[in-house]
């Protein structure tokens, strides 16, 4: 049996992503992803002003600025125990979701269908047709993509003043009421992208595109002219030609804190979350407590077993050749390794198309893919569910400041769904001061070392029994990987270490 | 054409995003019409990394000629110097930019980070990160402050968090024309860091007659409570807007300063410090006694409108 060892490195990712894969016979018999990169964030909060937290956390990652922001800001208002308007909720699910169109519209059209445009395809029956969609720089969807993911982040900007990197959701609500100039011109750019994504990204109506409940009829839907020569149909032409509904299952439990908070209610959900158990496939209801990190297999000082976000413990301790692999932590919803993303996102929230295809086929690398495209439908709605809300009454109040007298210490969560799924900011203020922050990022849990148990994370149980064509230019494990919409600059962890520490490599 | 290399070290990716935010020009007119030739972007580059290690050895043997070398995040040096905290196959990232760096016509830092070290290097700076010339405000990071790239030129700083995209676009379609770009004495093009944030702020009548906001939230200005650094800090946020719509003190949020060598700065960065009744710090190159003199008289001479904040910001 040819057994040989592979390093790879993958661009069209955000941050630096190495996998190391034993190819059997060419076929991957275990994997290793690797984060490449500590930065420190944890120090760098300790002791800062709780606020500052607002600041600082965006700046984790250039591209879910805004899911940071929000799980910081809900953090904090738990902690102080604060209200918040109504309109101040809108708002920010307004941003979030202009924040997440950006991140689906990138993440399918720059970064996973660029590698259907390997000339290794030039033989398949889509592909001159793929090309002039798909061609990076030159395809037409590519450069559409462009121009509409540009428009979508103008949503953040006219309540946040830019994108990405601001600071406009403080405790209690934002710093920008809404305004006729600001509904008025959001609604221009909502108009603009779903008359876009109508056209040509799924080739329909949102509303027919919406009530597809079925496998079955969205296989028939697909042999439609319409929407075979959409955007998303040609993906799943030729992803499907591929094979990609076979692949990369990863694991069967998925996680999702659910979907946008309700303006009235700002605890519950507007989209509900919860843990979908994959052997029994019942969703439970989500228990944060249930939540815990293992650095078995990673660079930081070791503990036994895992340790709930609120009081774990993140000291770099740099052993390059050990049997630890990675900068990212192992999250585990009790023993369980999940991923989380658009599909668990939308299987736990109930969409019936997503929930019958999953059936058909289970969790898969098209499925995954699908799934983001499919969510940019809800988005539209949403977002104009919190417009049409927002333009009721003017008047109504955007901020409850709460005085200095309401920061109190204490401890706090915010659990909120970014574009990758499942983020959540743990903090402890004492003294008046940050003591403990923790984040346990989407890309923390989908790229996942193995743990305490020896238990694989998603990506690592995903890519096992992946065929590889050409081990110099892997493209299948492209496919796979940018599937889950990989962020490593996230898999960076925060939290209190108490002083600088310097380890020998 | 200018051939460009981008390379990404302890970075959040935010300058590859914003860069795709940029109008005028965009990144893809950059690339059609303003003679780049895009050799690697990390996030946007769709031939396989075989062809990224190939071009980066091409280039430091120096078969591959490369005009414009972007670096894009902080330069990691822990531990212990090795900067093995932020690796590339085993290589430290800081070790890879040198060896472009000695090959490239202009080497451009995207963002405080690559500037100035940026939020990575704020205290107690656990990675120790420094900018590529600069450590914070000190001149000397990665390079010695006598470095100079192939053009001659030091490191030009394109400073913000992130960068601001048009600062990004133009620099580089300016450096690909071959034109000389004035710096200042942070090394940053002048043309983008000869204004203030102030400059341009819908909330500058506000300002004019003092009349401040104590809680977040409001129409006034953000200068003597919340935090804000707009009058010290050089961007063109308010004269180019973000995205084409606003900046963040238009929509309420204190300018950070991150284009400053000491963003983020070691303070509380929603409050503003005081003696008494008077920021430590005032605008930029203001004189303490006349600014409050003016100011005093300026609130005194407030039209109601202002002075009860009925104009829409």
């Amino acid at each position: 049996m040819a057994k040989i060892e592979l390093n790879l490195s993958l661009n069209r990712v955000e941050g630096d992503l190495e996998i190391a894969v034993e190819l059997e016979d060419g076929v991957v018999s275990q994997a290793r992803t690797v984060g490449t990169l500590y930065r420190g964030f944890e120090q760098i909060m300790l002791g800062r002003a709780p606020r500052d937290g607002l600041v600082i956390t965006p700046r984790v990652c250039g591209i879910c600025g805004t899911a940071h922001l929000y799980s910081a800001v809900l953090a904090l208002e738990q902690a102080w125990q604060l209200p918040v308007p109504p309109n101040a909720v809108r708002i920010r699910n307004l941003c979030l979701i202009a924040e997440g169109i950006q991140n689906d519209l990138r993440q399918t059209f720059l970064f996973f269908t660029p590698d259907f445009c390997n000339p290794r395809y030039i033989d398949r029956p889509w592909f001159a047709e793929l090309m002039d969609a798909f061609e990076p720089f030159r395809g037409s969807v590519y450069r559409q993509t462009l121009a509409l993911s540009r428009k979508a982040v103008e949503i953040v900007a006219q309540f946040g003043g830019q994108w990405p990197h601001s600071s406009y959701m403080l405790p209690g609500g934002v710093t920008t009421p809404p305004d006729l100039r600001r509904i008025i011109a959001c609604r221009a750019v909502l108009d603009e992208i779903q008359r876009w994504y109508e056209q040509t990204v799924i080739g329909a109506g949102l509303d027919d595109w919406l009530a597809l409940d079925s496998a079955d009829a969205y296989f028939s839907w697909l042999e439609t002219p319409a929407h075979a020569a959409s955007a998303l149909g040609l993906l799943s032409r030729s992803a499907r030609g591929l094979g990609l509904q076979r692949m990369a299952a990863g694991t069967p439990h998925m996680l999702s804190y659910g979907a946008w908070c309700d303006p009235e209610q700002p605890q519950d959900r507007l989209v509900p979350g919860g843990f979908f158990d994959g052997d029994s496939g019942q969703i439970a209801p989500l228990d944060q407590r249930m939540i815990n990190e293992h650095v078995r297999h990673s660079w930081f000082k070791p503990y036994p077993g895992g340790l709930h976000p609120s009081n774990g413990e993140t000291i770099p301790d740099f052993q390059p050749n050990s049997d630890r692999y990675t900068w990212a932590k192992a999250p585990r919803y009790g023993d369980r390794a999940v991923q989380t993303g658009p599909l668990a996102e939308l299987l736990i929230g109930g969409d019936a198309l997503i929930e019958s295809l999953h059936a058909l086929e289970g969790g898969n690398a098209w499925l995954r893919q699908f799934a983001r495209v499919r969510r940019i439908a809800y988005e539209l709605v949403c977002a104009r569910r919190m417009l049409d809300e927002l333009s009721v009454d003017f008047s109504q109040p955007h901020i409850f400041n709460p005085g200095k007298s309401a920061e109190v210490d204490g401890e706090g969560f915010g659990l909120i769904m970014a574009a990758r799924g499942a983020l959540g900011h743990w903090v402890k203020i004492k003294d008046g001061a940050i003591a403990r922050y923790q984040i346990v990022t989407p890309t923390a849990w989908n790229a996942s070392p193995r743990d305490s148990n020896g238990l694989p994370g998603h990506w690592e149980q995903s890519l096992v029994g992946v065929a590889v064509q050409d081990p110099e230019d892997p493209i299948e494990i492209g496919h796979i990987i940018r599937s889950h919409d990989p962020c490593l600059v996230c898999t960076v962890h925060m939290l209190d270490t108490g002083k600088k520490r310097h380890f020998a490599p | 054409m200018a051939t460009l290399f981008w390379l990404q070290t302890g970075a959040c990716g935010g300058e590859s995003l914003t860069i795709l935010s940029a109008e005028a020009p965009s990144l893809e007119h950059l690339l059609s019409d303003c003679g780049i030739d895009m050799l690697w972007h990390p996030s946007l580059s769709h031939q396989p990394m075989r062809q990224h290690d190939e071009l980066y050895r091409s280039i430091v043997v120096g078969e591959q000629a490369l005009d414009i070398l972007c670096v894009e995040g902080s330069i990691v040096t822990a531990p212990r110097g090795t900067g093995l905290y932020d690796s590339y196959r085993g290589t430290a990232k800081m070790d890879m930019v040198r060896e472009l760096a000695q090959r490239a016509g202009v080497v451009v830092a995207m963002g405080t980070c690559a500037a100035f070290g940026g939020v990575h290097a704020a205290a107690p700076n656990p990675g120790d990160c420094v900018g590529l010339q600069f450590d914070r405000d000190r001149p000397g990071g990665l390079l010695p402050p006598e470095w100079r790239s192939r053009r001659g030129l030091p490191v030009v700083n394109v400073a913000g968090c992130p960068a601001h995209p048009h600062t990004m676009t133009q620099t580089l379609a300016g450096l690909a024309a071959g034109w000389s770009l004035p710096l200042d004495e942070l090394n940053r093009p002048q043309a983008f860091f000869n204004t203030v944030v102030h400059q341009g702020c819908t909330r500058n009548e506000y300002h004019e007659y003092d009349i401040e906001e104590l809680e977040p939230g409001g129409r006034a200005c953000l200068f003597f409570n919340l935090g804000c650094q707009g009058p010290m800090t050089q961007a063109v946020c308010n004269s180019d807007l973000w995205n084409g719509v606003s900046s963040k003190t238009r929509a309420g949020v204190p300018c950070f300063g991150c284009t400053s060598p000491n963003f983020p700065r070691d303070a509380d960065l929603f409050a503003t410090p005081k003696v008494g009744e008077i920021p430590v710090q005032l605008p930029l190159g203001v004189e303490r006694s006349r600014y409050m003199a003016y100011k005093n008289l300026a609130r005194a001479a407030a039209p109601a409108r202002v002075r009860n904040k009925e104009m829409d910001v």
